[in-house]
């Protein structure tokens, strides 16, 4: 049996696309699109679910008052028909699409958004109510106006109206959706079966029939799945098949890499030594070497130069990355008084990707002297410690933007508000007036040029005073069948598949290449 | 024997009640935040409430005392990662792993006895030399590395079965089932197989197997209806104690080909650190290994009355 078995993996096999696109010019509608998740769904409830998967499925089971148009992050309305802006910067006034409805047809009243928001504000287990702290009062104006007053001018406040969990919910019935797709089946860490909304507002631009989403597939599986033509579509890739799919002319059209709200890098708490020193952390910078990073990640990653990705609008694409410079390194560490380096404990997730990384920042750092001993925890104790001011003091990062506006990224991460004991999200322990400021007088810019140049001066601040060791922000990779098509990959919403079709043969099958 | 019975059920809860609060014990002892894990970007103020809600803001002590608090209310508290009753997720899910381990045992014994029956009566020999270099085979392979191949040989490559998932309808669910039971039973084939030899080896040299022989009974008759009836008793305590075996399987085999039992959970919990859904699995694991054991010493007892006393 082993001989066999041995015999048939050596085996060469021959692999690439088995069907082609019908070649339909226009968008038809039905079908069923099938994809799968390495992890499984966590709950469908939009108060409460605050994990990429379970994102996946709500998104296309709810919709919000505004949201990102197609491929951007521009936003746009959604349910409102439009919003209004006080003079004051502090009232925003939505005021809803006339028609619009749920699920199962009857409509949706202004008052259900305030019962959502209400909601995430007031449960103990809802995450998402510090996105609302400074809402100082929710009014409703009859059936189709929402008025939000805030305590303080806030320009990014309209991106937290675009996550889903303010979408509205109607008192009695608050699993009921409104998005393009509504809940057909659940069978909890098996599938979910998503079947169109008819009483969808933009049901014009669905035409899927269903999506069918099988959960908690290992990637690898997932992948063969994919090539043996039992899913749709196929990400994230693992890199030994990205690795293999790249190489391949034939899956070249239907190979996606984008860019996606994230930056990875390593915190250094500046209340510690040897890292209060800003030589150290600029030494740092130029002896990690981020070729060998993007190496290790397989080519789906770009360097980072501070903690906003490609796309932000406020992020300035003419400043660089630290270069490679292991001399400048030495000298940095010399003039700060440790010329022959340090030891240091680096502490990071269990996770396969991470060892990875961590070994690479080992070797580049040992090259100027830096001892890094890699500590390896699970998550859960890894997020502890990571949140913690007695933590470790050097540790792998990472920031998944919750809307994509720079506030998302800077306050969090840089505000000396975002400082806690326990729970931190400023995981240097960062304070910089000046950076405070900044970031205090761009939350209130309503001028976008103006804003920009705020932000912009943030990060060049940010890249010199080095609270992280930048790393890189990494692409998302997906791979679609031939027969799928307009699908647009969308830097704020991951996997989207709410507006492709699928171009199949006149019989409803899909053509065989 | 009633009493008996009784007191083994007496000691039944304790040993599960042990596991538990040694499980407990683990969870507690880990520094992990699993709040601050499902929610990295609340507030600290939010990440201390939902703390609060779940428990995790006061010592060991108390926290052991919301946990017994619960099970004294019929339940298991709340999982942090899934925000729903831990009942609920054992409940879910508790029924893909009952299918996977009954289909394993019965592979196992369909395949374990013959073989072991052979080795026994051809002692020695060839026959049995091969059934050993198998068993020493298949207990030595990992479920991991015997699902990988099984799914990448059988699956992808012959197209054979499908590749991940729990299927719908009695005939999908079957053949999906193949591949994660028949990896889920190799590493016991061995056990039984081993069991079944010893006991039959045993048997055929008993007095009442020559008398058979001696009355002129075929040797096939000798062998299935004497020998095998004798040899199967120790088998069921075997049996029961096979199940925690293929509990720990089942936590691999279930990962590996997307089958949405318990055993996955429990990985999936202590990955997150969700303390209730680990102690809630374990519960149920423990209860059942400690039960099994017992109905198979009932059995033992009511078919073999020297051990009664």
């Amino acid at each position: 049996v082993a001989l066999v078995a041995a015999l048939v993996a050596c085996s060469p096999v021959e692999r690439g696309p088995r069907w082609r696109a019908a070649g339909g010019s226009s968008p038809r509608d039905g079908g069923t699109l099938r994809f799968a998740t390495k992890d499984g769904i966590v709950t469908l409830d939009p108060t409460r679910e605050y994990d990429e998967v379970s994102g996946y499925v709500v998104h296309a089971l709810r919709d919000t008052l505004v949201g990102y148009a197609a491929g951007s992050t521009r936003l746009e309305p959604r349910l409102a028909e439009r919003w209004e802006i006080s003079g004051d910067g502090r009232t925003y006034t939505f005021v809803l699409r006339p028609g619009i409805a749920y699920a199962d047809g009857t409509p949706i009243r202004a008052v259900d958004f305030a019962n959502s928001l209400t909601k995430a504000r007031t449960s103990a287990d809802s995450p998402f109510g510090s996105f609302l702290a400074h809402v100082t009062d929710i009014t409703v104006r009859g059936d189709r106006e929402l008025a939000i007053t805030l305590a303080l001018p806030d320009t990014s406040f309209p991106n937290v109206m675009a996550m889903t969990f303010t979408t509205p919910l109607r008192a009695d019935r608050p699993e009921l959706g409104c998005g393009p797709f509504a809940l057909e089946r659940w069978d909890r860490g098996e599938r979910v079966v998503l079947r169109r909304n008819p009483h969808y507002w933009d049901a014009a631009h669905v035409h899927l029939d269903a999506i069918e989403m099988l959960e908690n597939v290992p990637r690898d599986t997932q992948f063969l799945m994919f090539e043996r033509g039992e899913l749709d579509a196929a990400a994230p890739l693992a890199a030994p098949d990205y690795q293999w799919i790249v190489a391949q002319p034939a899956w070249q059209p239907y190979l996606h890499t984008r860019a996606t709200m994230n930056a990875f890098g390593s915190r250094m708490n500046v209340r510690v030594k040897p890292f209060s020193d800003r030589r150290v952390r600029q030494a740092l910078n130029y002896a990690l070497d981020k070729q060998h990073t993007i190496k290790l990640l397989s080519g789906a990653a770009v360097p980072a130069h501070g903690i906003l990705p490609p796309g932000v609008a406020g992020r300035d694409d003419a400043l660089l990355p630290y270069r490679h410079d292991p001399e400048r390194a030495r000298a940095l560490l010399a003039a700060a008084g440790y010329p022959d380096g340090f030891d240091v404990d680096y502490l990071i997730p269990a996770d396969e990707e991470a060892e990875r990384l961590a070994g690479s920042l080992q070797h580049d750092l040992g090259e100027v002297g830096v001892r890094v001993h890699v500590q390896e925890q699970a998550l859960a104790s890894y997020a502890a410690a990571l949140g913690s001011a007695d933590g470790p003091s050097f540790a792998k990062v990472g920031w998944l933007a919750d809307y994509p506006d720079p506030a998302n990224f800077f306050d969090a991460s840089f505000h000396s508000r975002s400082i806690a004991n326990d729970g931190t999200t400023n995981y240097s322990f960062y304070v910089n007036p000046e950076v405070d400021a900044l970031l205090d007088s761009a939350h209130g810019a309503s001028d976008e040029g103006t804003r920009a140049e705020l932000y912009r001066r943030v990060e060049r601040i940010l890249r010199d005073d080095a609270p992280w060791l930048w790393d890189y922000h990494q692409l998302a990779t997906e791979v679609i069948q031939p027969y799928v098509q307009g699908y647009a990959p969308h830097p704020v919403w991951v996997r989207d598949y709410t507006q492709v079709w699928l171009d199949l043969g006149a019989n409803g099958e899909r053509v065989p290449r | 024997m009633i009493a008996l019975v009784l007191r083994r059920l007496g000691w039944t809860i304790a040993v599960a009640w042990f596991a538990v609060t040694a499980t407990f014990a683990m969870v507690a002892a880990i520094p992990a935040d699993p709040v601050r894990a499902i929610a990295p970007h609340a507030s600290p103020e939010a990440v201390q409430r939902m703390r609060a809600y779940y428990c995790l803001d006061r010592g060991v002590i108390a926290q052991y005392g919301c946990f017994v608090g619960h099970v004294a209310r019929g339940e298991l508290g709340d999982s942090i990662r899934q925000k729903r009753a831990v009942t609920a997720v054992i409940a879910d899910h508790v029924w893909p792993t009952i299918e996977l381990a009954v289909a394993a045992v019965l592979l196992q014994l369909a395949i374990a006895v013959p073989l072991g029956v052979i080795a026994a009566v051809r002692r020695g020999r060839w026959p049995d030399r091969a059934v050993n270099a198998c068993w020493l085979v298949a207990q030595s392979a990992p479920p991991f590395f015997v699902g990988t191949l099984v799914l990448y040989v059988l699956a992808y490559r012959f197209g054979w079965f499908p590749l991940a998932g729990y299927g719908a309808g009695v005939l999908d669910r079957l053949h999906h089932l193949v591949l994660p039971a028949a990896t889920l039973a190799t590493a016991g084939v061995a056990y039984y197989a081993r069991a079944v030899r010893t006991e039959m080896i045993d048997a055929l040299g008993e007095d009442y197997v020559r008398t058979a022989r001696a009355k002129g009974l075929t040797e096939a008759r000798v062998i299935w209806r004497h020998g095998l009836r004798n040899a199967l008793g120790p088998l069921i305590a075997v049996a029961g104690l096979n199940l925690g075996l293929l509990l720990g399987g089942a936590v691999v085999v279930e990962y590996i080909f997307a089958w949405p039992g318990i055993g996955r959970e429990l990985l999936l919990a202590i990955l997150d650190q969700d303390g209730p859904v680990i102690i809630g699995i374990v519960l149920v694991a423990a209860l059942a290994i400690a039960l099994a054991n017992l109905a198979a010493d009932v059995v033992q007892l009511a078919i073999d009355p020297r051990l009664r006393e």
